[in-house]
C-alpha cells in the first residue's frame, strides 16, 4: 500500500510539474485519498505498537506508568490544534493541513527510535517522511497565494526537540511508553484533520471515501 | 458435661443479638469503593461514564465524580448527574476535548467517611461506541430470475459522517427465520448492500451495525425482515457438473465395451461357419494353374492308414489261405477279438490258417477271396505271381501290429496296406493300382510274426516255400519284397503243429529288412539282399516271442531259443535263412532304433524286457 501510494504520488508529482501552473488544485481529491489512506495505516500502526508494548509490561508497571504519564508531555504539545469538533469545523482547510504537516514533521526524528516491537523491519520514518510530501503537495495545491505557514514557529524545531534524546537510558521503559502514546494520538489527529478537509472539499455530500 | 453444654447453650443465646445486631447492617461505616465501570461516547463529542458504588454503609452515601485533564492540575467535577442517568455522569460538548486524557474519579461520601475509587484514564478518542444504523430497509429485487436481497441504511442521528469528523464502517448480517445462524458481511462504508447467496425461499431477517474506524461496535439494530419466494436453484454449476459426471460415466463404459469388443462380436455377430476344402488355396486359384490347384488339394497321406479303412482297403486284396488241414484247425479256435479286422466279406476268423491267409488284413481280394476259401494256396499263388509281374511299383510295406489278442497268446503281424507315403508321384490311381500289387505282394510274400504255441497255422506256413520262390525270381533285388514267410517266426506254430501239411515242407523265407520308419510309427520294409543269408558272425538274431500288451514286439532270449522253438533250429538246421532277420516288427507307439534292419537282442531287450 505504501508503494501504491507513493507510486501514486511520483505520479502526481510528475503531472504537477508537466502540467505547469495550472491553478486548479489537480485531483486534488485523489491526493486527499492517498494522504487520508497513508495517515490511517500509521495510525493503526501506532496502535499496533502500543498495544503490543502495553501488553509486554507487568501490571504494576502499567500502574506507574499512568501516572508517569500524568507528568509528563508529550512533544508536540507545543503545536496547537483544535481538540473539539467545533475548533475543527472552524479552521480552514489550509490550516488543518497546515497543522497535519507540523504534527508529521514533529515526528519525523523521534520516530527513528521507535521499536518495531513485533516487526522490527517496519520503518515508520521513511513513511511519515512521505506523509509529509504528500501534505505539502496538498498544501502548495490549496494555497491561494496566502502565506503556506503564516506561524513562523511552525518551521523552528521544538525548543525540546531532542527532548527524548536527552533522558537516559535507565528510562527507556518509560520513554517507549510516552513515545507510543503520544505517536499515537498524534497520527490519529492528522487522520481527522485530513479526513475532514478531505470531506470539506469533495462535493460529495455524503463524503464517503 | 451436661453442665458445660448448657452454660454455652446460654451463652449462645445472649449473644446471639448481639450478633445479629451487629450484622444487621452496620449503620455507621463509610462507604464501600465504587468502581467506574465505563465510559463511552456516541459521536465522539460527548461522552459518558458510569459507576458502580459500593456498599453504602447504612447511610445515605453521595458520589461525586472528578476529573482532571491530562495537561492542568484543576479538577472539576461532573457537570451533569441526571442526563445519563443513575450513577453516571455526562460530558457535553463543552466539556469534552477530544486527545486529551481525562483522569477521572468518582467518589463516595457518607456521614462516617468517603471511598475513592481508582482512577481512570479516557481518551474520548478511544471510547467512541456509536448508535446502531437506523432506517435499515430490506427489499427483494431479483437479478436474471434470480432473487436476491438488498439492504439499506442510515448512519445514527448523532454521528457526524458528513463532515467527516467520524467514519464509520457497517457490517449486517442475514439468516433465515428459522435458522440458529447469522451469516455476517462486513460492508465497508457504504450504506447499501446487497446478499445474492440465498439458498432457498422463506423469510430472511437481517441486522446491521456499525463501528467507527478506531472505536467499538454498536449495538445490533432491530431486526428488518423480508420474504423471498421459493426458487429452485439450478445454475450452472449444476448443470456442468451433471455433465461432467455422464460424461465421465459414459466414457468408462465405452471403455469397458472396447476392451471386451470382441466378446461381443461373438455374441451379437456370432461368426458364419463357411466351407473349407482342406489345401484349398484361393491363391492358386486365382493364379490359375489347375495343376498347382490340385496338387494342393492332395493330402500326402492320401489315403491315410487308419483301422477303418481296412475294411475298404482290404476288399480289394487278394485273399490268400492256407490248405484247409490248417483251416480246420485254425477255424476251430476262433479269435474274437480280430472282428475289428476282418473285412466284409471275410468269414473266416483270424485264427484258421485260412482265417490268416484270407483275413483282411492280408488285403483281401473280393474276387480272390472266394477262390482262396476253395483252392489252395498254389491258386492264389498263381495270382499273385501275376500280380507280382505288374508290380514293381512297390518298395516297401507297412508292417503294422494289430494283434492285440495278448492274452490269447497270438500275435499277427501282417502289411496291412501299402502307402506309397515317400512317392508322390503316383497319383491316387497309381496308388490304387500299387496298393492293390503292394498287398497282394505283402499277401505272398508278408511275413507273418506268428507265434504261438498254440499251433495256429499262419499264413506264412500257407506260403511257405512255394511262393516266396518265385516271388524272388521276379522281383529286381533292390525292389523286391521278400518277406520272410513266417515260418521262422512262427516257428512255434510250425513245430509244434504235426508234421504234415502244417509244416515244414522247406520253406524258403524272404527276408525283409527294415528300410526306416517313417512319421508314423511304420516300418518300412525293404528286401534283404540275398547276401543277407550269410549271417554275420558276430551277430545274433532273436525271434519274436509275443507282442505285449503295448504291442511291443517281445523278442525271444538267446538263452531261451530251444524252449520250444524247435522250429528255430529246424530252421537253422534247414534253412541258413535264419541268419537273415526277421522284419521287425513295429510298435506302433516306439521309435524303432532298428532302422538297419537288424533286431539285435539287446535292442529289443531294452525296449521290451
Amino acid at each position: 500500500r505504501d508503494r501504491t501510494n507513493s507510486i501514486n504520488l511520483i505520479i502526481l508529482l510528475l503531472s504537477v510539474v508537466f502540467l505547469g501552473v495550472s491553478t486548479q488544485p489537480i485531483t486534488d481529491g485523489r491526493l486527499f485519498s492517498i494522504a487520508v489512506g497513508r495517515v490511517q495505516h500509521l495510525h493503526l500502526l501506532a496502535q499496533r505498537l502500543f498495544s503490543d508494548f502495553e501488553s509486554s509490561l507487568q501490571s504494576e508497571e502499567q500502574r506507574q506508568l499512568n501516572k508517569i504519564f500524568l507528568q509528563d508531555f508529550c512533544n508536540s504539545d507545543y503545536i496547537i490544534t483544535p481538540v473539539d469538533k467545533h475548533e475543527t469545523q472552524r479552521s480552514s482547510v489550509l490550516k488543518l493541513l497546515s497543522i497535519s504537516y507540523r504534527l508529521v514533521e514533529s515526528w519525523e526524528f523521534p520516530s527513528r527510535s521507535l521499536s518495531g516491537g513485533s516487526a522490527p523491519r517496519i520503518q515508520i520514518s521513511p513513511k511519515l517522511s512521505e506523509l509529509k510530501t504528500g501534505i505539502l503537495l496538498l498544501i502548495k495545491a490549496n494555497q491561494d497565494g496566502a502565506d503556506l505557514f503564516p506561524d513562523s514557529s511552525a518551521l523552528q524545531l521544538a525548543p525540546y526537540g531532542n527532548y527524548y534524546q536527552s533522558l537516559g537510558a535507565d528510562e527507556s521503559l518509560r520513554r517507549t511508553y510516552e513515545l507510543l502514546a503520544c505517536f499515537k494520538k498524534d497520527m490519529h489527529k492528522v487522520e481527522t484533520y485530513l479526513t475532514v478537509a478531505k470531506c470539506r472539499l469533495s462535493p460529495e455530500a455524503n463524503c464517503t471515501l | 458435661m451436661r453442665n458445660v453444654f448448657e452454660v454455652m447453650l446460654l451463652l449462645l443465646l445472649l449473644l446471639l443479638p448481639l450478633v445479629t445486631a451487629h450484622a444487621g447492617g452496620q449503620p455507621n461505616s463509610p462507604p464501600g469503593k465504587p468502581v467506574l465501570t465505563s465510559c463511552r461516547s456516541p459521536e465522539k463529542e460527548t461522552f459518558t461514564c458510569w459507576w458502580k458504588p459500593g456498599s453504602d454503609g447504612g447511610l445515605s452515601t453521595k458520589h461525586s465524580l472528578f476529573y482532571r485533564k491530562e495537561s492542568s492540575d484543576a479538577v472539576h467535577e461532573c457537570p451533569d448527574y441526571r442526563t445519563a442517568g443513575e450513577n453516571s455522569c455526562f460530558f457535553n460538548k463543552n466539556n469534552t476535548a477530544i486527545w486529551v486524557n481525562y483522569n477521572i474519579t468518582v467518589v463516595a461520601t457518607n456521614s462516617l467517611g468517603s471511598a475513592y475509587s481508582d482512577p481512570v484514564e479516557v481518551d474520548v478518542v478511544y471510547i467512541v461506541q456509536p448508535n446502531p444504523p437506523e432506517n435499515v430497509t430490506v427489499s427483494v429485487m431479483e437479478d436474471k430470475g434470480w432473487p436476491f436481497l438488498r439492504v439499506s441504511w442510515e448512519p445514527p442521528r448523532k454521528a457526524d459522517t458528513r463532515s467527516g469528523w467520524i467514519t464509520l464502517v457497517y457490517e449486517l448480517r442475514v439468516k433465515l427465520k428459522e435458522e440458529d445462524d447469522w451469516e455476517t458481511h462486513l460492508a465497508g462504508q457504504q450504506k447499501m448492500f446487497n446478499i445474492l447467496s440465498l439458498p432457498s425461499g422463506g423469510e430472511y431477517q437481517v441486522e446491521v451495525r456499525c463501528r467507527p474506524d478506531h472505536g467499538f461496535w454498536s449495538e445490533w439494530s432491530s431486526t428488518s425482515k423480508a420474504n423471498v419466494p421459493h426458487h429452485f436453484r439450478r445454475d450452472n454449476s449444476t448443470w456442468i457438473l451433471m455433465t461432467v459426471f455422464f460424461a465421465f460415466t459414459f466414457l468408462i463404459v465405452a471403455w469397458l465395451l472396447h476392451l471386451n469388443r470382441h466378446n461381443l462380436k461373438r455374441c451379437i455377430l456370432p461368426p458364419v461357419p463357411g466351407p473349407k476344402i482342406k489345401g484349398f488355396d484361393k491363391k492358386l486359384l486365382k493364379s490359375g494353374k489347375s495343376n498347382e490347384i490340385f496338387s494342393a488339394l492332395v493330402v500326402p497321406d492320401y489315403p491315410s492308414t487308419p483301422s477303418s479303412n481296412y475294411e475298404d482297403l482290404l476288399v480289394d486284396y487278394l485273399e490268400v489261405y492256407v490248405p484247409t488241414e490248417r483251416e480246420l484247425q485254425l477255424e476251430e479256435s476262433k479269435d474274437p477279438h480280430d472282428d475289428r479286422l476282418k473285412s466284409d466279406s471275410s468269414t473266416s476268423d483270424s485264427d484258421s490258417g485260412r482265417g490268416s491267409c484270407d483275413s483282411h488284413t492280408l488285403l483281401v481280394d473280393k474276387e480272390a477271396k472266394e477262390e482262396a476259401r476253395q483252392a489252395e494256396c498254389g491258386q492264389t499263388r498263381t495270382e499273385v505271381q501275376r500280380s507280382l509281374k505288374d508290380w514293381d511299383a512297390l518298395t516297401y510295406a507297412q508292417i503294422d501290429m494289430v494283434g492285440r489278442d495278448v492274452p490269447s497268446g497270438r500275435v499277427k503281424t501282417w502289411p496291412s496296406l501299402y502307402s506309397p507315403l515317400p512317392r508322390h508321384s503316383s497319383g491316387p490311381l497309381d496308388q490304387q493300382s500299387s496298393l492293390q500289387m503292394a498287398k497282394q505282394h505283402s499277401l505272398s510274400t508278408s511275413s507273418f510274426l506268428a507265434q504261438e504255441a498254440s499251433g495256429e497255422s499262419y499264413w506264412d506256413v500257407c506260403s511257405h516255400g512255394e511262393l516266396p520262390r518265385p516271388l524272388r525270381a521276379k522281383t529286381p533285388p533292390h525292389r523286391g519284397l521278400r518277406a520272410r514267410s513266417d515260418a521262422d517266426v512262427s516257428g512255434a506254430g510250425l513245430k509244434r503243429a504235426p508234421a504234415g501239411p502244417r509244416s515244414l515242407a522247406p520253406h524258403t523265407s524272404e527276408y525283409v529288412e527294415v528300410q526306416r520308419v517313417n512319421n508314423k510309427d511304420v516300418v518300412l520294409l525293404q528286401p534283404v539282399v540275398t547276401g543277407c543269408y550269410q549271417a554275420l558272425p558276430g551277430e545274433v538274431y532273436s525271434k519274436v516271442k509275443r507282442v505285449d500288451s503295448d504291442n511291443i514286439l517281445l523278442l525271444q532270449r538267446e538263452a531261451r531259443e530251444e524252449d520250444g522253438y524247435p522250429g528255430a533250429e529246424q530252421e537253422n538246421t534247414t534253412q541258413k535263412a535264419s541268419a537273415c532277420v526277421y522284419a521287425a516288427v513295429l510298435v506302433q507307439d516306439q521309435m524303432a532304433p532298428m532302422v538297419n534292419g537288424y533286431v539285435d537282442t539287446a535292442t529289443m531287450c531294452t525296449l521290451t524286457c
